[in-house]
């Protein structure tokens, strides 16, 4: 076919004009949208910069906005410009969050404060609501009496000396090791001001690397103290809620009369890996991670009257599992609710769920979503009715181990 | 001269003697009657033995010259009621049949070293099917098994014991799936603090250990 017959057609030349035209007119749109973005971007910024947290917040905060504002009122019109100043804001905003986060940790244990909390959290069995007495005196003794909203008495109160490593310390989950996992699990974003208890507060959001919600802080604006922590599973529902209904910083009134000491039972593992390693070779198992991104960071050692007993701690930042190990197998469980879990038959007892592994007792405490939980019960060593063929080759692995004169 | 008559039939049944005998056969030797009488009683005598005993024994008889007594003949009916029962001949018994069997595999040319190679056609049980005793006595019971088959059954008795009891040892080993240990009652109030301090919030209560609940 000529050229000529080509140019004699004139659905041809149509469709040659259409394929250079329309894609012209986007790319133009494409731009001038681009430009409005930008301006509206800027004026964000902007309004950012000027909802930082102002007094009790070091300067940083405002330091580091001030070059997205002068950005923006510059005259310079690039998309680069714009793009840093986008930047730096959200920056700005994880900066804040972090050391916000970082502040209410100190602030739980430097703070003289006395209230009471509410607590309701979702776990295995349903929701659990809890109501907790706490009086908190600045570097030194804290006194929690914790009772279920569905008795009548509360717990025997709990006596701690904050900062010798071996008693509860912060408030919330807010603590150091726990905000540095944090930072390491989820992006802390400074989102403004809000109001917990009729208390000014600083609002910090955690978001998932999928940009998910995952937690809300209400931070005291006057003290940093958290006033208030929302959990979100995946889902976007809510799984946890721990708020104060009545709370009072400052000088205290006597602390509780009806307490007494208690002194820890349990020594801290310096390397909770090596603990790791070491139990392994003498046929423990356990592991270094759990599901849900949960790590080993804490580990502890104590006696009870069945032997030794360990603690190993795995958190994300945001959710905490307990896992207490022991030799032996399972005793006398009243008080605890037989309830199968991804078809395992565990023991639960409010927070706590334990079963028996092969040689062991595996308790788990928990302040994590439901399903978490159950991926973490599953995922750990169950004791099950072994098969024909398994029982014999167990029964011949130990006979030959009898009968090993080596072994 | 008065003939011989019932005599007739004692004298070829054999039962007279004596004075009767004589008179008899003196009577015979003058009386051509009574000699025709008394040869086709014997004729008749001898064709019934001949019914009974059957033409190999009395092809047997006739060659040796010895007729058959009672006691033979009654076997020899016996034999051939039993021939009559069926065109395959009696159902031989499973003993019998297994021995059969036995001896056809020692007789073959191939057999095994073992086998005698001698017998053959002779009932079951009988002494040329059987391998003589030292003390050349006869088998009371039943034959003894050969030595190598009844070695090579002890030995797989014995691996067959072998293998059962060590399977069922290993079955019973193998059926704690943990070690023995101390029974477990998780202490909830010591955890729940330590718990705590992993948390950094309030120490749960026991709820194992829960007062009275409200009413």
């Amino acid at each position: 076919m000529s050229p000529m017959s080509v140019l004699r057609r004139p659905g041809l030349l149509l469709s040659a004009a259409m394929t250079i035209t329309v894609p012209s007119v986007l790319a133009t749109l494409a731009v001038v949208g681009h430009e409005h973005a930008i301006q509206e971007a800027r004026a964000t910024a902007v309004s950012l910069g000027a909802d930082a947290p102002p007094a009790s917040l070091p300067s940083g905060s405002e330091s580091a906005v001030r070059p997205a504002v002068l950005a923006g009122s510059s005259a310079g019109r690039d998309a680069a410009a714009a793009h840093a100043a986008i930047f730096d804001a959200v920056v700005n905003q994880q900066h804040d969050g972090m050391r916000l986060l970082g502040k209410a940790a100190t602030a739980g244990l430097n703070t003289s404060y006395q209230g009471v909390e509410l607590i309701a959290q979702s776990g295995v069995t349903g929701t659990l609501t809890m109501i907790s007495s706490v009086w908190h005196r600045a570097g030194g003794l804290t006194v929690t009496q914790t009772s279920d909203a569905t008795v009548l008495a509360g717990s025997q109160p709990y006596v701690a000396y904050a900062g010798d490593g071996n008693s509860p310390e912060g408030v919330f989950g807010v603590t150091k090791p726990l905000v540095t996992l944090l930072g390491k699990n989820y992006i802390a974003m400074f989102t403004g001001k809000g109001s917990a208890v009729g208390r000014p507060a600083f609002i910090v959001e955690l978001d998932r690397a999928d940009g998910s919600l995952a937690a809300r802080f209400w931070l005291d604006s006057k003290t940093l103290v958290p006033l208030r922590r929302d959990v979100f599973d995946t889902s976007a529902q809510l799984v946890s809620e721990d708020a104060f209904v009545q709370v009072q910083f400052g000088p205290l009134a006597a602390p509780p009369s009806a307490t007494r000491p208690v002194s820890s039972q349990w020594s801290r593992v310096a390397a909770p890996a090596k603990l790791l390693l070491d139990l392994d070779g003498q046929g423990w198992q356990l592991p270094a991670t759990l599901p849900g991104g949960l790590a080993l960071y804490d580990a502890a050692q104590s006696k009870s009257g069945a032997g030794q007993v360990v603690d190993l701690g795995y958190s994300d930042g945001l959710s905490v599992i307990s896992l207490f190990v022991e030799r032996g197998t399972l005793g006398k469980m009243s008080g605890w609710q037989p309830v199968s879990v991804r078809g395992h038959v565990v023991y639960v007892a409010e927070h706590s769920i334990t079963w028996a592994g092969p040689g062991f007792v595996y308790t788990m405490i928990a302040d994590a979503p439901p399903k978490t939980v159950e991926q973490v019960v599953a995922a750990l060593p169950q004791s099950s009715a072994p098969g024909f063929l398994d029982r014999l080759g167990r029964g011949l692995d130990r006979l030959a181990s009898l009968m090993n004169p080596f072994h | 001269m008065s003939h011989l008559r019932e005599q007739i039939s004692a004298l070829i049944d054999g039962e007279l003697a004596g004075a009767d005998l004589d008179r008899a056969n003196a009577h015979l030797a003058a009386c051509g009657r009574c000699r025709e009488e008394a040869a086709s009683l014997r004729q008749l005598k001898r064709e019934l033995r001949a019914l009974a005993a059957g033409p190999f024994d009395l092809a047997a008889d006739q060659a040796t010259g010895s007729a058959p007594g009672p006691e033979g003949a009654d076997e020899a009916l016996t034999r051939r009621l039993l021939s009559m029962a069926g065109p395959g001949g009696p159902v031989p018994s499973r003993r019998f049949r297994r021995e059969q069997f036995l001896r056809s595999r020692r007789e073959q040319p191939g057999g095994r070293p073992g086998g005698s190679g001698t017998g053959g056609g002779g009932l079951p049980g009988t002494s040329a099917t059987r391998r003589p005793r030292a003390d050349g006595q006869p088998y009371a019971g039943r034959p003894p098994r050969e030595p190598h088959r009844r070695g090579r059954y002890m030995v797989w008795s014995a691996v067959s014991l072998v293998v059962v009891g060590v399977g069922a040892a290993a079955f019973s080993m193998g059926g704690n799936t943990a070690e023995p240990g101390p029974n477990i009652t998780p202490q909830l109030q010591m955890f729940n603090v330590e718990h705590a301090i992993n948390s950094g919030d309030v120490p749960f209560p026991d709820p194992t250990q829960a007062p009275t609940a409200r009413p």
